[in-house]
């Protein structure tokens, strides 16, 4: 089954590159959803219902990690033999950690009252630019084929994507969503 | 049929007959029915050209059959205990969550201590509130069906967005039990979608708004060259036009302080009482009160702010959703107001002044659900095969499973993209250990307590070692429909297990069987001649497709694959003749199993094919 193909890149005709055109990913993910989305087969046999379920269900989770900066990253490193799933203490540098700390600290200072909504825009800001700093390496150390680099760089990517989730948390929580 | 949709893409033409599929809109207070008359769908008037059916059925002792929709409105006031009005609201609850909705319900309720379901008790006997849905759904089912000269080849029912897995599954049910097949569950904003972005071709970002008797659902989507995303939902299954009602009956009896003791005969009154103020306000304002010997005036200024925090539980589900749907209200090109309670004033000027825009209003809200169901069977059961369209909805509730602590981990999050499946790894916590428990829970909040619980079942047989050796694979799969089933694996020995979820609520599905058994023997012959003619057509059908795909992909088959299925296929033939339903099935699902190889291989060619023609061209023109 080509669903079942392991390369999501492959499995939309993309290059298999961390930057991508979101555009082209979205128009062969509807492209494909077309052909095997179950309610294409709504009035077919009970084993053919079964494979579109499980065909959507691998395409929209490819759609997903591809969509994602982080399990764009991931993926990556998974085609590149790199199991991230495994952290070991090499990964992660003093440095990366005292500063993921202190990051979290700052979090932790600002106050929970509606006042702080501007303050934690600031820092949103500020965490986001530290992302687009920790892509920019992943995609230079992920082609010179520094795979080591390239995982803690993933490391870091995912340490403040969940800061950043958090922040969205005390967010909501302030505005009473 | 999937296999003929397959070889011919653009279109089937050799079709003989159109299809008999009909979308309803099975809803807390009214229900209708719509197919397509001609060039449009259009919802299904009764006999005396009234279109929504009250969803109401009153039960008559000694085997009096029950009476449905405007029949039964009366017995609201003579005979309330045996009335029974906005079932929906009890779908899939538990006896806990009924308390929440006791002020909208008659009858009397009794919680069936061994599964915790929730019964009925009428004069004609116990009902759970899936047998009240299927007795709607077979009153819409015979009136397309007589509009429509024969039976039904399948239905699309709409449920709110925000319904649970155990909700959902209770549709399903209730639709199975009125003899019922069930092509898809919709989304009910989906589906306001769909009727009303086919005809105007738009492209952009829509919001639906749906407030109806019971439930309240907002749905973000996205409309890109015919395919409809659902990009976020949210809502509240408590929350509804009967709430609004509530509030003023509260407010009638504090102004006119009369008597709060109320019988439910008395209750229904003035109810119906506030139900009448509250639509005479979209017309009038203000509006004469009068209630026992209290007369007084009420206009939508006051109306708003009797009801101002159930306005704010809406418009703060508006923000929650656009905020998962990472929008800004800039970026919203349209807003679709459906169910009838959108028709206040109140809810209007709410909605206009957070979207700062006029919502959409063409079509009637109480009749755009069943309408965009109608049209979705339509496209469904395979007769629309010109701008055909494809829906991707989302799941409205994370998934999660019970972890140490009585805490939940989330394994499918809200909004993700449906059918969807995860794995997750297991081990064991003790040495020698050979059964794990896994608790399956719906909801957002991280305590156990605090979410719904959907399943628990045991995985056994686990091989005996030391604590944490063992990995056992879990799979959850939620379907099209938005319903969950779980695989689990044994990764040692490979011993696959596919788990019989055993619902935490509601029914098994032996009693599922049971019911279904009983309401036969009702109407025997009527159903074996049907079963027959359903069986026939679902041969028919798989033989004729099965036909032309090998006639246009034969050479994907390897010889003995190619034997399997036709000596598979002359057995069917074969059983074609002895009318003997159950053979036919059966020989029709063996036929369907030996072909799955073949449509999975020809997914593949189709997938290929499709990458073809439109991507690559797409890359080139990036000059890479």
């Amino acid at each position: 089954m080509l669903l079942q193909n392991k390369n999501f890149f492959q499995i939309f005709s993309i290059p298999e590159a961390y930057d991508l055109d979101p555009v082209l990913l979205a128009e062969n993910y509807r492209e494909l959803q077309a052909q095997v989305h179950p309610d294409r087969f709504a009035n077919a046999s009970e084993a053919e219902k079964l494979q579109a379920v499980k065909s959507t269900s691998v395409l929209n989770d490819a759609y997903e990690t591809l969509r994602s900066p982080q399990g764009r990253a991931a993926h990556l490193l998974q085609l590149r033999d790199v199991d991230v799933s495994k952290v070991s203490q090499s990964d992660l540098s003093p440095a990366l950690l005292f500063e993921q700390i202190q990051l979290r600290e700052e979090l932790e200072d600002i106050p929970r009252d509606e006042k702080s909504l501007n303050k934690l825009d600031h820092m949103r800001k500020q965490i986001e630019e530290k992302v687009r700093d920790c892509q920019k390496l992943f995609v230079k150390n992920s082609n010179t084929g520094q795979l080591l680099r390239a995982k803690s760089n993933y490391y870091e990517m995912q340490y403040l994507f969940k800061l950043l989730s958090d922040m969205d948390a005390i967010e909501e929580d302030l505005l009473g969503y | 049929m999937a296999l003929l949709q397959i070889s011919e893409p653009g279109g089937i033409t050799t079709q003989t007959e159109r299809k008999r599929a009909v979308g309803i809109d099975l809803g807390t207070t009214n229900s209708l029915v719509a197919a397509r008359c001609g060039d449009s769908v259009e919802t299904l008037p009764d006999s005396q050209g009234r279109h929504l059916l009250p969803s109401v059925v009153r039960y008559l002792p000694e085997g009096q059959p029950a009476l449905t929709g405007y029949q039964a409105l009366d017995g609201l006031l003579t005979d309330p205990l045996n009335t029974i009005v906005s079932v929906k609201r009890l779908l899939g609850k538990n006896g806990d969550e009924i308390s929440d909705n006791s002020s909208f319900l008659t009858g009397r309720f009794v919680v069936d201590q061994t599964n915790d379901a929730l019964v009925i008790t009428t004069v004609a006997g116990d009902k759970q509130p899936l047998e009240v849905s299927a007795d709607i759904l077979r009153v819409l089912s015979e009136r397309a069906e007589s509009y429509l000269s024969g039976p039904l080849d399948g239905v699309v029912i709409t449920v709110p967005a925000y319904f649970n897995d155990a909700q959902r599954q209770q549709t399903r049910d209730a639709a199975r039990l009125a003899g019922l097949k069930v092509l898809r569950l919709l989304n009910e904003p989906t589906s306001a979608a769909v009727a009303y972005g086919l005809d105007s071709g738009d492209q952009g970002n829509v919001v639906v708004f749906d407030l109806g008797g019971g439930t309240f659902d907002v749905s973000i989507l996205s409309l890109q060259k015919g395919v409809f995303q659902v990009l976020a939902t949210g809502g509240d299954t408590n929350l509804g036009g009967d709430d609004f009602d509530d509030k003023l009956a509260q407010w009638i009896l504090e102004q006119s302080g009369a008597n709060s003791e109320l019988d439910p005969g008395e209750r229904n009154a003035l109810l119906h009482l506030a139900r009448q103020m509250k639509h005479d306000l979209s017309e009038k304002d203000p509006i004469d009160v009068s209630y026992a010997d209290w007369s007084g005036s009420l206009d939508n200024e006051q109306y708003a702010r009797i009801t101002a925090n159930l306005i704010d539980r809406t418009i703060k589900v508006c923000r929650r959703v656009l905020r998962d749907a990472k929008l800004s209200i800039a970026q919203i090109n349209n807003i679709v107001l459906v169910g009838g309670a959108t028709r206040m004033p109140v809810i209007r000027n709410q909605v206009q002044k957070l979207f700062q825009r006029e919502p959409l209003v063409s079509i009637d809200p109480d009749k755009v659900v069943a309408i965009g169901a109608g049209i979705q069977a339509d496209v469904l059961i395979g007769n629309k095969t010109a701008d055909s369209f494809l829906l991707l909805d989302v799941n409205p509730l994370s998934l999660g499973i019970e972890t140490m602590g009585e805490l939940v981990e989330k394994i499918i999050p809200r909004n993700t993209t449906i059918p969807v499946a995860r794995t997750q790894e297991f081990t064991t916590y003790k040495d020698g250990q050979t059964v794990m428990l896994i608790h399956v829970l719906q909801g957002e909040r991280e305590l156990v307590s605090d979410c719904r619980s959907l399943a628990r079942f045991e995985v056994r047989g686990i091989p005996p070692m030391v604590a944490g050796a063992a990995k056992i694979r879990v799979t959850f799969q939620i379907d099209a429909d938005g319903l969950l089933s779980v695989d689990a694996k044994e990764l040692s020995t490979g011993t696959s297990t596919r788990i019989q979820v055993k619902p935490s609520y509601g029914l098994g599905s032996n009693e599922i069987e049971n019911m279904l058994k009983e309401s036969q023997e009702n109407a025997q012959s009527d159903m074996k001649a049907r079963a027959l003619k359903e069986s026939l057509i679902e041969a028919e059908q798989l033989l004729e497709a099965l036909e032309s795909a090998i006639a246009v992909d034969g050479d994907l088959l390897t010889d003995d694959e190619a034997l399997k299925l036709s000596e598979a296929g002359a057995a069917l033939k074969k059983a074609l003749q002895t009318e003997n339903s159950r053979e036919i099935h059966r020989l029709t699902e063996k036929l369907n199993g030996a072909s799955e190889g073949f449509a999975a291989k020809r997914m593949d060619v189709q997938i290929v094919d499709a990458l073809r023609g439109e991507s690559i061209d797409t890359m080139s023109q990036d000059g890479k």
